[in-house]
């Protein structure tokens, strides 16, 4: 469990943005919260699991990919800043991340 | 009245070439794509040949292909992805004019080449990097097609099965327009000794241009190529409605097993002979019309002398006056993709009224006595061409193509 600071938030959001720039070679100042992933990056699905990996390494997160897929499926994320809330809440609280739902 | 079939866009990516023009001119000017393998180090092999794509396909790949869809495909899937493209580019199709339901993909695929000399396979890339079907697929994702869509197996006749298939899907109405052809590489180290251990393949390594010499007495096995080629099939009302670029017509086809043998051809090419005998039946061609066959001519003992003994067996006396080539001369055998490629060339053979040489044919062979185009090109107008395929295990496919 990480309490997530404003550090921890910029932090991530700079690798996320910075990811999408890079894999969907577009420029990052075309990025914001409200881009939608599909629709204006032209991004997948597979990218989601790329991050959740970057960012179990980044944190040593102890995370099981079922338990992200189980919440991914109730709390489907579209934008880039949703899925930046996302990882925020992985990173928050971990395996205990369906817990949020009860 | 039936539904003709027509060619309105291709592409060949080769050892010669990144284009068609490049590979047209090398090919009619003889020049082999033969050189010693570099993907690997090829010492510890028996062969150390073959006729590798040139390293300028990095750069024309990231011109058609974004980086993202790229990491997942292997340099296989993107020769196939690339010449595609090329070829859809080639048509000049829009495919925002035409009903995407009724075009489709096939490809010949053999495997997608993610061997031991594939670069940058991951944990997470291995799946999509494997997929048979993923040619076929990426591009459909890449049109937005949602006609038929499949990956076709059937080993060194595999796209010419993919363009046989797609025409039956043209002249049966199902489909308007359709993607067909093939990508293949097995240069690396695990296909080479396994085709070694067969005797399949040429060990003349030095000079590597003259290892491929089909029909000639002294040949010693076929030598490994890699490459892509794709063909639009179209409905020709779809095409001149479009006012597409016609290059020729296809006229018809055969798809045959042979039931026999995992790797040898039946006797006296009894085999090549009914898939022959079944494609000019298929597209109503008469014997007589035919003025050039582009041979499967592997450059195997076995191979080259059934195929002639098929094609006098079904041509009977008009066998010595239809001129025969071997495109694996010059380009080696691309196994997947040699169906399209082979065809390509064939149709390139019937627009610019030149068919090109067998190259490396050096000591006639007494048993194989027909015109073979050796070592040179030849100016002559033809109306119709074949093209022949025969894969391990029996499969056998013939494209019949008309001007």
């Amino acid at each position: 469990m990480a309490k997530i600071t404003e550090s921890i938030r910029n932090e991530v959001r700079e690798v996320v943005y910075g990811f999408f720039a890079e894999e969907c070679e577009v420029d990052i100042s075309r990025i914001n919260d409200k881009t939608s992933i599909i629709k204006d990056l032209d991004g997948d699905s597979l990218m989601f699991l790329e991050l959740i990996e970057i960012f179990k390494k980044k944190y040593d997160l102890d995370i099981e990919l079922k338990v992200i897929g189980k919440y991914a499926v109730k709390h489907p994320v579209a934008t880039i800043g949703q899925l930046i809330e996302m990882q925020l809440l992985i990173i928050e609280h971990e395996n205990k991340l369906l817990e949020l739902d009860k | 009245m039936a539904r003709e079939v027509v060619i309105t866009g291709m592409s060949l990516i080769t050892s010669l070439g990144l284009t068609i023009e490049e590979n047209w001119k090398s090919i009619i000017n003889g020049k082999s794509g033969v050189k010693r393998i570099t993907l690997f180090d090829p010492t510890n092999c028996a062969t150390q040949i073959a006729a590798q794509v040139p390293d300028e396909f990095e750069a024309l790949s990231k011109i058609w292909i974004k980086k993202r869809a790229a990491s997942q495909m292997t340099r296989v899937t993107r020769m196939c992805m690339t010449a595609a493209k090329m070829a859809v580019a080639n048509s000049g199709m829009n495919f925002d004019d035409t009903d995407r339901s009724k075009c489709g993909v096939i490809m010949g695929v053999v495997n997608t080449g993610n061997s031991s000399v594939e670069k940058n396979t991951t944990t997470q890339n291995t799946v999509f990097k494997s997929m048979t079907n993923a040619m076929p697929a990426w591009l459909s994702m890449e049109y937005q097609l949602t006609g038929p869509n499949f990956a076709v197996n059937t080993a060194c006749a595999s796209s010419a099965y993919a363009i046989s298939l797609g025409y039956q899907m043209i002249k049966s109405g199902q489909s308007d327009v359709m993607i067909v052809g093939g990508a293949d590489s097995i240069i690396n180290p695990e296909e080479i000794r396994g085709f070694n251990a067969l005797y399949a393949l040429s060990v003349a390594n030095d000079p590597p241009e003259q290892a491929s010499k089909p029909f000639s007495k002294d040949r010693d096995g076929f030598v490994i190529g890699e490459g892509a080629g794709t063909i639009i099939l179209e409905s020709k009302e779809h095409a001149l409605a479009r006012k597409a670029h016609i290059h020729c017509e296809m006229a018809g086809c055969s798809i045959t097993s042979e039931g026999y043998n995992i790797m040898a051809p039946m006797n006296d090419g009894e085999g090549m002979a009914f898939s022959i005998r079944k494609a000019l039946e298929n597209s109503g061609i008469q014997k007589e019309e035919v003025g050039y066959i582009n041979a499967h001519g592997t450059s195997t003992e076995l191979n080259d002398r059934f195929e002639t003994m098929a094609i006098k067996k079904e041509f009977g006396e008009l066998a010595y006056h239809i001129p025969i080539s071997s495109s694996k001369s010059m380009l080696g055998h691309t196994i997947g993709a040699a169906g399209a490629i082979e065809a390509i060339i064939t149709i390139l053979a019937l627009e610019n009224g030149i068919l090109p040489p067998t190259i490396n044919y050096r000591i006639p062979d007494p048993d194989l006595d027909l015109d073979y185009i050796p070592n040179q090109s030849r100016k002559k107008e033809i109306n119709v061409a074949l093209s022949n395929s025969f894969g391990f295990g029996g499969h056998n496919a013939i494209i019949v193509l008309k001007k």
